[in-house]
């Protein structure tokens, strides 16, 4: 069958996209075909705009157009506190509770010695750097809770241990709203083990 | 618990069976390939949801058949329940009471079901890994955070024999990220021994009454489980850590140079001890055979301990490899407690009292003909 060239490109794009399988990058590429032009120049501008003028901040590692990024930036934020994450989804998540305002560090991974990722790989020695001057006074390890997140959380510990900071792990258990009853029986004991006295 | 019939539906070699299952001692006797086992392991499925022998639900369906049905009536203390199993090519349907499980896992445990075939002599005679497996699987059975943690310690394992590798050959790792990773093999590892030491005391508890009863008082069976490091049921489990701490600091060089974690609960072992000798290297094919009967008899009160209720036994073509005093402690040693399933060749050797309360039936080419 033959398909012109441009909308055989255009699937081809889809498909490299995370989740778009063939059916669906072709459902996509005849959509863009009835789109008003305007809106397909916004989104083309969109996409290389996004490539183009993003970049990691020097300081924390989170995307930005400037640098360093607003949160860096940001006079209002409490400099005393550095949250390790490892991912900037993950940072996007933290800064959608509202609830928190101090600073951040992106690792961009965990350490994975399977899959060759060291701390030479990760974000860690920029920031090793920050720690460097006085006013971080708390580190919170927001890293997932796995084998790897934990290692990294365990490794970046010890390793911190000489700046005589105050380092915390986040708490797991129990999603809030939720029913004990449709816990899983894991999550059910971590909650257990990290009940608090009320 | 109780099962008070069954009915199968073109199931392998079996067209249409029906079964009044009344009594606690039911006998299928026939020669081999006449479909004996078959009655067991369509028990085994309405119990597990899966086959003991097969992972393809089409060896299952009778030859040219769209679908086998699986049916039992079952009652636990003074209720009954219906379960069904439908198998067809591309996979099966659990109903408990006409209300179909999505989940197999809400299904399974509804019926509990104990089944000891000759294959579980390997226990006794195999590798550790078989043992391992064993209680990896049964303290699975009551324990859902033990299976867990056991899948993070091997996610963990793959990791640090990378790492161990790694320090090897190249030095993009430092030795000290190994303190990472000791640590974290620690924590799991408590875990699981702490787990498995609790459930072989259980174990070790049931199986030396049992074994006595079965031997006439002749053979004392102890389980004696053999960790990697020397730590032992009556130290604290931070004696355990200290323990392994020093452990692994010993072993670290070693370690390195093979690429491969040598300590925790995936090199572990037990071993069976009968009058004082280990059944793995010395016991006798019989001794062997019925250590591993007494383990698996254990276990049925272990279930009755955690759940409330005596699972039912299947027992498949073992008892023909028991002597004749043996087998009749085995039929005593449940009698009145555990409803079992038994196939055999032939009913030589087992006593005449035993039998007159038994059901028996004859088993040729899928057909079942009562006997008594």
């Amino acid at each position: 069958m033959y398909v012109p060239e441009p909308i055989s490109k255009l699937i081809e794009s889809f498909v490299r996209l995370p989740g778009i399988g063939p059916k669906s990058a072709q459902r996509l590429a005849m959509f863009v075909l009835r789109m008003e032009e305007e809106d397909v120049m916004d989104f083309a501008k969109a996409l290389v705009r996004a490539k183009r003028d993003l970049r990691t901040c020097s300081v924390c590692g989170n995307i930005t157009d400037q640098d360093p990024c607003y949160i860096c930036s940001d006079s209002k934020r409490d400099r005393s506190t550095i949250c390790v994450v490892q991912d900037t989804r993950d940072l996007m998540a933290m800064e959608r509770t509202r609830e928190f305002n101090g600073l951040y560090h992106v690792l961009h991974g965990a350490i994975s010695p399977i899959e060759g990722i060291g701390p030479e790989q990760l974000k860690i020695p920029d920031l090793l750097r920050r720690l460097g001057d006085e006013t971080v006074k708390e580190l919170i390890l927001a890293t997932n809770p796995n084998i790897e997140g934990e290692a990294t959380a365990m490794y970046l510990s010890k390793l911190v241990r000489s700046f005589g900071l105050k380092v915390t792990r986040i708490a797991h258990g129990l999603p809030v709203g939720g029913d004990l009853e449709y816990a899983d029986e894991v999550t059910l004991t971590k909650a257990l083990e990290g009940r608090r006295e009320l | 618990m109780r099962v008070q019939s069954l009915e199968i539906q073109r199931y392998r070699n079996i067209s249409q069976l029906s079964l009044d299952c009344s009594q606690d001692l039911h006998i299928f006797v026939g020669p081999n390939a006449q479909g004996k086992t078959n009655i067991l392991e369509s028990l085994y499925l309405l119990a597990l949801g899966k086959s003991h022998r097969t992972r393809s639900t089409k060896e299952l369906i009778q030859f040219g058949e769209p679908h086998a049905i699986l049916k039992a009536r079952v009652k636990r203390d003074e209720t009954g329940s219906r379960l069904e199993v439908q198998l067809r090519d591309l996979g099966k349907k659990v109903s408990i009471n006409g209300i179909e499980q999505s989940k197999l896992s809400q299904y399974i445990g509804f019926l509990p079901a104990i089944l000891f075939a000759p294959e579980d002599l390997a226990i006794v005679k195999g590798s550790p890994q078989i043992r391992r497996r064993f209680l990896d699987m049964e303290i699975g059975q009551v324990s859902p955070t033990y299976l867990y943690h056991l899948s993070q310690l091997h996610k963990l394992l793959t990791q640090r024999n990378s790492l161990l590798k790694g320090l090897g050959t190249n030095k993009k790792f430092q030795v000290e990220f190994l303190d990472v990773y000791d640590e974290q093999l620690m924590s799991l590892s408590l875990e699981l021994w702490r787990k498995r030491f609790h459930f072989l005391k259980q174990l070790t508890k049931w199986s030396g009454e049992i074994h006595q009863s079965i031997t006439s008082a002749n053979e004392e069976l102890l389980i004696e489980y053999l960790p990697s490091i020397p730590i032992t049921a009556d130290m604290s489990i931070e004696e355990w850590r200290t323990v392994f701490q020093a452990e692994l600091q010993r072993v670290r060089e070693k370690e390195i140079r093979r690429g491969s974690t040598l300590l925790g609960p995936q090199r572990d072992d037990f071993r069976l001890v009968a009058n004082g000798l280990d059944l793995h290297t010395f016991g006798s094919q019989g001794q062997q055979r019925t250590a591993a009967l007494s383990l698996k008899l254990a276990e049925i009160e272990l279930i009755h301990q955690e759940t409330g209720t005596y699972p039912i036994l299947l027992l498949d073509d073992v008892l023909s490899e028991l002597d004749d005093s043996r087998k009749t402690h085995l039929l005593e040693a449940i009698r009145g407690r555990v409803q079992t399933f038994v196939t055999t060749t032939n009913l030589e050797g087992i006593d005449g009292e035993t039998l007159d309360k038994a059901q028996i039936y004859q088993i040729r080419q899928g057909n079942i003909r009562e006997l008594r």
